[in-house]
């Protein structure tokens, strides 16, 4: 599969392990290293780097209640590199983009959109650096598919403005792949434009794993702060100097 | 097709004339192989152009498979072509032969390998140069 992707021209995948909380007694397990998966990956064409594969877990959540596994610090959920969501109702889609640590929020593509997307939560996800996930697989595969895709991605391009979009494959198969100019050529297709629709396959995914990386990493900020100099000097200085004496 | 624009020099000491191309070209050439993994029966040059139309109103209807499409060269034994389309349906082509998932009812892939407006263009492939 890697050296599939490797031929096709993505410099990174990312592996993903699907939980689905409508069972019961689902738990988070680890993610499977890659290095155990593939002991040499294939260099990247035209580079001379190795292709990065990632980890990265999805949710797909129809309940409140399932959210709180990811407030929980359970040690597995840290091991993924990414986190995805994938909310069923329009309370969690709303949930998932205010509060929800996380870095994609899937769009479902395989049936018809149970609630419409409204403008606030939207709006506070792409502040947050949350991605908005769209999948291309189910449009190779079946007709009805291709019609439920278009059109739930036409109507979040409508209310995103084309922002902080990904689209991605949840191919299982290396046949189902397709390469980044095809994938950005379908990003033309919903309605982005050509540099959005470039920026779907490469930039914002890129930005997504920094935010994986970002959200593993960082717990809290320190920062210093210059205790203030006597009164005459403050008064010597000028306004922006000061300002940024004391930031 | 081509936009044009004339300008002159305000002084009016010497006149010019500037022409504007914003048009690439007419047409756009694409070179494409298809891909089929299980060993049947490979598809001649009528059968693969009848695909590449029915891809074509799969996506986008009627409307999409008139779209003039022009199967240059084909390659049996390779599956690969040189097609060429109206500039205007190179998206609706392109994403055609993307979303494109069964021939026959065999999987199948559409592997778009290069694309340019200029022919000559698609005679060399960096992609596939071999350094030893």
């Amino acid at each position: 599969f890697t050296v599939f992707t490797f031929s096709v021209g993505y410099s990174a995948v990312a592996l993903n392990h699907v939980i689905d909380f409508k069972e019961k007694k689902q738990e988070i397990v680890k993610p499977v290293s890659p290095s155990e998966l593939f002991p040499s990956l294939p260099i990247v064409q035209g580079t001379s780097k190795r292709i990065k594969v990632l980890t990265r877990l999805t949710l797909v959540i129809s309940d409140p209640s399932h959210c709180n596994l990811l407030r929980s610090t359970s040690p597995n959920i840290r091991l993924y590199d990414i986190i995805a969501v994938f909310p069923k109702t329009e309370k969690l889609f709303h949930i998932a983009c205010t509060t929800l640590d996380v870095d994609l929020v899937c769009i479902n593509v395989t049936e018809k959109l149970p609630f419409y997307f409204r403008r606030p939560p939207v709006n506070m996800a792409i502040d947050r650096g949350i991605y908005f996930e769209l999948l291309y697989t189910p449009a190779i595969k079946d007709s009805t598919m291709r019609r439920y895709t278009i059109s739930n991605a036409i109507s979040l391009m409508q209310i995103c403005k084309g922002k902080n979009i990904v689209i991605s494959s949840a191919a299982e198969r290396p046949l189902e792949l397709r390469g980044p100019y095809d994938v950005a050529n379908l990003g033309l297709l919903f309605g982005l434009s050509e540099g959005e629709a470039k920026a779907a396959v490469s930039t914002n995914c890129r930005a997504t794993m920094l935010h994986g990386e970002t959200r593993k990493s960082a717990c809290g900020i320190v920062y210093t702060v210059k205790k203030p100099r006597k009164a005459e000097e403050e008064e010597a200085l000028p306004a922006c100097k000061k300002a940024k004496t004391q930031a | 097709r081509g936009g044009m624009a004339l300008s002159e020099s305000v002084a009016g000491a010497t006149t010019f004339e500037r022409r504007v191309l914003r048009s690439a070209g007419e047409h756009h050439y694409l070179r494409v192989r298809l891909e089929l993994p299980d060993g049947g029966a490979r598809p001649n040059v009528a059968q693969f152009k009848q695909l590449v139309v029915s891809a074509l109103r799969e996506l986008h209807g009627e409307a999409g498979a008139a779209l003039p499409v022009d199967v240059l060269t084909y390659e049996e034994k390779t599956l690969s072509a040189l097609l060429r389309v109206v500039s205007s349906g190179l998206v609706k082509l392109w994403s055609a032969l993307t979303l494109l998932g069964f021939y026959q009812n065999r999987r199948c892939a559409f592997r778009v390998l290069q694309t340019s407006p200029f022919l000559l263009a698609l005679a060399g492939n960096s992609r596939e140069l071999v350094l030893d």
